[in-house]
């Protein structure tokens, strides 16, 4: 390469480089939040009013945020019930619902879930929630994956 | 006699004006603080500004928070840890690369056009 080529692109070379180390490194400082809300381990089940056993759930289990006023939510509902007939443990999530309403919705289309906890908006804070439905896939208490807005068949393909 | 239940009520006054004062600001640094916190469902605007339940339920846990105690430097960086630095809508003075980079590209650009009329001189 001519000489005076050479300084400029090694200059260049050496920034690429570092802008990628550097952004590599920057988002691999949020991995915080893929660790599981022990909020969820704290909540009595709402119709039990007994406290998740971490024995009977396993290694792996789904959390599901919904609500009644969540259309979206009836979306992938059938898929839902489809899982709990697989034997998939999910734990369900109501997202700032009225009691009433929320009784009524489970009572009209199933209830899908192992247990249910109903939260003010705390758990879904800690969860780093978005919005509702919003499902995380766990395993061994991290979030393997998470999917924002309804679930699709594709989402859940390999557990029916 | 008078002269005590006047002084009396003159301190009432005060701790009550000396209240409101204190909890208005606390009220105004809050507001000011959701104003740097954007709404991920709907980008471009900020908690302060949003209704989406996300806003809602965001401005009530930070409220708690505060409430009990806790600085909104570290209620900050909480939110950081949960949501990553997008939620906030000033970013951290420490990127260093992302303020020295365009600086880095044009010593860079400075040197190499220096070298090419150096090389075109010689030629």
């Amino acid at each position: 390469m001519k000489g005076h080529l050479l300084l400029p692109v090694v200059g260049l070379v050496v920034l690429v480089v570092c802008v990628i180390f550097y952004f590599n490194q920057s988002t691999n400082k949020n991995n915080s939040r893929d660790e599981v809300s022990s909020l969820i381990f704290e909540t009595p089940d709402f119709y039990n009013n007994k406290l998740i056993n971490e024995n009977t759930l396993g290694e792996f289990y789904v959390v599901n945020f919904f609500a009644s006023w969540c259309k979206p939510c009836l979306l992938e509902h059938p898929l839902l019930m489809e899982m709990k007939k697989k034997g998939v443990k999910i734990i369900g999530i109501n997202f700032r619902d009225d009691e009433e309403n929320f009784k009524e919705w489970i009572n009209e289309h199933g209830n899908p879930f192992e247990y249910i906890l109903r939260d003010d908006g705390t758990i879904a804070y800690e969860m780093g929630l978005i919005g509702v439905p919003e499902t995380f896939f766990i395993i061994n208490k991290m979030t393997q994956k998470k999917i924002q807005g309804p679930l699709f068949y594709e989402d859940v393909e390999k557990y029916l | 006699m008078k002269m005590s239940k006047s002084i009396c009520k003159l301190i009432i006054l005060f701790l009550i004006i000396h209240i409101s004062v204190i909890s208005f600001a606390g009220v105004n640094e809050l507001s000011d603080y959701y104003k740097t916190i954007r709404c991920l469902v709907c980008e471009g605007q900020s908690i302060q500004e949003s209704d989406t339940e996300f806003a809602i339920n965001l401005k009530e846990q930070i409220q708690k928070k505060y409430s009990s105690g806790i600085s909104i430097e570290e209620i900050n960086q909480e939110l950081i840890k949960i949501y990553g630095e997008e939620i906030s809508f000033k970013p951290p003075k420490n990127h260093i690369l992302l303020w020295g980079a365009p600086l880095v590209v044009l010593i860079i650009i400075f040197i190499f056009i220096r070298n090419k009329i150096k090389f075109f001189k010689r030629v």
